[in-house]
């Protein structure tokens, strides 16, 4: 008879019980049949009051629980985002977690002065190129809000190119209305092959925000209708900040950003039944202080670890989240402490599609060097996550008889099974330094934002992005010209 | 100097039952109310901003204040007899064209009303004519705005324009601030400050009118 193999473990953190979960989203379910939301979009409104939502007022209507069941049945629970090659990299099933950068940062580190500077357009590439040239950093959004770009109406479109030139990994992209969405889709249709090769095989996201409390402005609605229509893969987290957009205490947060969300889901199924649709509100907080939003606190780690619960209790679709970024205006132990500590509670979890990475200064201030850093972070977190397996060969009882009844000199480091096992046993970084003092200090006494940074220009001079094909490239540049 | 110590330390405790009873006191006793507004309820909050720039209280701490003061200011307006009471200042304040996003404009205005500024808050997608026109109408002092997205920040330039074009540039001072907005951009388009939070906003409102 062959042994019964013992199943792996994999460290796993639970926030919320059962209980807790279904409380939290039936208030958010009275509070779209009792509170009701503001749509300031009129298709929409009369949708919604064909839908039998009461409509009140000039543009507020209340929607009943069962549309929300009805759209939460209705989305799927497997999204898949593909490589701008057609291959399949982000499967958000819900195990899955993937990391990736965030969007619109008024300021950047400069890699070469090392100062802080408003974000250029170039920004942008470089960023899409690290995050190319980066293992475990998944997909890539802007990180900048470029200064310089020509025309402040087309600054979605020209960011979404300025990516796509620069990395082949999935994007998350930000737009302004229906109508500059409409040209990043053409440019995704290009880089894709055609509408139905995209939407087979969809490498984008578009990430939009309702306005807590409980407003749908119109020009955010033309994007989630455009998404909808085209099977585009879109998520509408609201800021439901605790104490800013929403109630401080985090159930009352929790409630009003999944009630946002599950209006977004209704008029999503609505103008797409079926298309799909990532879950989650963005619940941090209002700094009680200096009224920032937090990028480093512990409680948005704490919500959406919670709302990764009500994914499995409740809800099954894959959950949008945030990991890796910082409150500090510098690269320092700060930085450092937040960063992981939001990396690896979203893995415990199991958060499915996690973005913000390389933030510093409450999102203000991105950092090559802190998207650098977090690579290392998540690929430590991941061996943590791994857990221990235990089975004959991990358990060597082999290697320890060897050692311990072999000759004088037997030791376990030249024991095969060590040289065997040793990569994959052992978690080895490359920037977390653990070399001893003397080598350290000879190659140049480095801390870690100084070996981010040289590993940053190393990644940025060598590293090679599969070029798009010159056909692909001068349509995308025609269309940014009309 | 009336003493308002009791009415201060309700103010800065955010008290707002033993604020209201001591204003009612003051009141009935024949206090000028010039001075209870300036030696109780305005020293009070002067003292809140100051524990607050220190960081030494919280923004709902200071908020609690600011509405303790306003249910005191209820009281007291009835009695007010022309020419009674000087304002320390009118502003005007709304998020610019296309953007909805009021938190911050919010709390700004809540902090200016605290520090005894008069606010005509025009709320949201407030296009410039709308500000144009108030600014005329109200003569007021400053005229403050906000954009949370940079789509909607060229809509500040518009608005200077706008006052530019109704000839009332060089009679009002304009403020900005929201989350993508820098100093640089406010020189650029020739606002007279730049505010990067609500603290900042009173502070800078209070050097534009040469009051610090």
């Amino acid at each position: 008879m062959r042994p019964i193999e013992i199943p792996t473990f994999q460290p796993r953190m639970k926030v919320l019980n059962r209980e807790q979960a279904l409380a939290i989203h039936t208030a958010a379910l009275e509070i779209l049949e009792k509170t009701g939301i503001k749509m300031e979009h009129p298709t929409v409104l009369e949708a919604l009051a064909g839908e039998g939502c009461r409509v009140s007022g000039r543009d507020w209507v209340k929607i009943p629980a069962y549309l929300a069941e009805e759209a939460l049945h209705s989305a799927p629970r497997q999204i898949a985002l593909y490589d701008q090659q057609g291959n399949k990299s982000m499967p958000l099933t819900h195990e899955n977690p993937f990391y990736g950068t965030g969007s619109d940062a008024t300021f950047t580190f400069d890699m070469e002065t090392g100062e802080r500077r408003r974000s250029v357009l170039s920004d942008v590439a470089n960023y899409a190129r690290l995050v190319d040239g980066l293992e475990n950093i998944a997909f890539c959004m802007s990180m900048a809000n470029p200064v310089d770009v020509p025309v402040i109406e087309d600054i979605y479109l020209q960011v979404f190119a300025e990516m796509v030139k620069n990395t082949n990994k999935p994007i998350v992209f930000i737009a302004d209305s229906g109508k500059d969405i409409a040209r990043i889709y053409e440019i995704a249709c290009l880089v894709a092959g055609g509408e139905e090769l995209l939407q087979q095989k969809p490498f984008l996201l578009n990430y939009s925000e309702a306005i807590s409390p409980l407003r749908f402005p119109q020009n955010v609605m033309e994007r989630l209708i455009f998404c909808a229509e085209k099977k585009l893969p879109i998520c509408l987290p609201s800021g439901s900040n605790a104490g800013g957009g929403s109630p401080v205490t985090l159930a009352g947060a929790m409630a009003l950003g999944i009630a946002e969300n599950l209006a977004g889901l209704v008029i999503h199924q609505l103008f797409g039944k079926g298309s799909p649709f990532l879950f989650g509100p963005n619940v941090s907080v209002l700094d009680m202080k200096s009224t920032v939003v937090s990028y480093g606190c512990p409680e948005w780690s704490l919500t959406q670890a919670a709302l990764a619960d009500m994914r499995d209790e409740l809800y099954g679709l894959p959950i949008w989240a945030f990991a890796g970024a910082s409150d500090a205006k510098v690269m320092d132990a700060q930085a450092g402490a937040e960063s992981m500590f939001s990396i690896i509670t979203a893995m415990l979890s199991r958060c499915n599609l996690i973005h913000d990475v390389g933030f510093l200064e409450y999102g203000s201030t991105s950092s090559l060097e802190m998207v650098t850093m977090a690579n290392e972070l998540v690929a430590m977190s991941r061996f943590f996550v791994g857990g221990i397996p235990v089975n004959d060969n991990t358990l060597a009882l082999d290697a320890i008889e060897r050692v311990a009844s072999g000759e004088p000199g037997s030791i376990f480091l030249m024991d095969d099974h060590t040289f065997e096992h040793f990569m994959e046993a052992q978690f080895l970084p490359t920037l977390l330094d653990r070399s001893r003092y003397d080598s350290w200090e000879q190659s140049g006494a480095l801390d870690m934002y100084g070996r981010c940074n040289k590993e940053a220009k190393k990644i940025l001079a060598t590293h090679q992005v599969n070029a798009k094909s010159d056909v692909v490239l001068e349509e995308i540049d025609r269309l940014l010209r009309r | 100097m009336a003493e308002f110590n009791a009415l201060t330390e309700s103010v800065i405790k955010g008290d707002i039952k033993s604020a209201v009873a001591e204003t009612q006191k003051a009141l009935e006793t024949g206090q000028d109310i010039q001075s209870i507004i300036d030696d109780g309820l305005i020293r009070a909050m002067d003292d809140v901003g100051e524990r607050f720039s220190k960081g030494q209280i919280f923004v709902p701490q200071m908020l609690r204040s600011a509405k303790t003061m306003q249910e005191c200011m209820k009281l007291i307006q009835p009695h007010f007899k022309e020419g009674d009471v000087k304002a320390k200042g009118k502003v005007v304040i709304g998020t610019v064209k296309g953007d909805l996003h009021d938190i911050g404009k919010n709390l700004v205005s809540m902090m200016l009303e605290g520090a005894g500024f008069t606010i005509i808050d025009l709320g949201v997608d407030v296009n410039p004519e709308a500000f144009v026109e108030k600014v005329k109408e109200t003569e007021a002092d400053i005229m403050g705005m906000s954009a949370l997205l940079s789509t909607t920040m060229p809509a500040m330039r518009h608005t200077i324009d706008a006052l530019k074009e109704a000839g009332i540039r060089d009679q009002v001072k304009v403020m900005i601030g929201g989350a993508p907005v820098t100093d640089d951009f406010a020189r650029e388009i020739k606002a007279d400050a730049y505010a990067p939070d609500a603290g900042s906003a009173v502070i800078q409102t209070k050097k534009l009118l040469g009051l610090s």
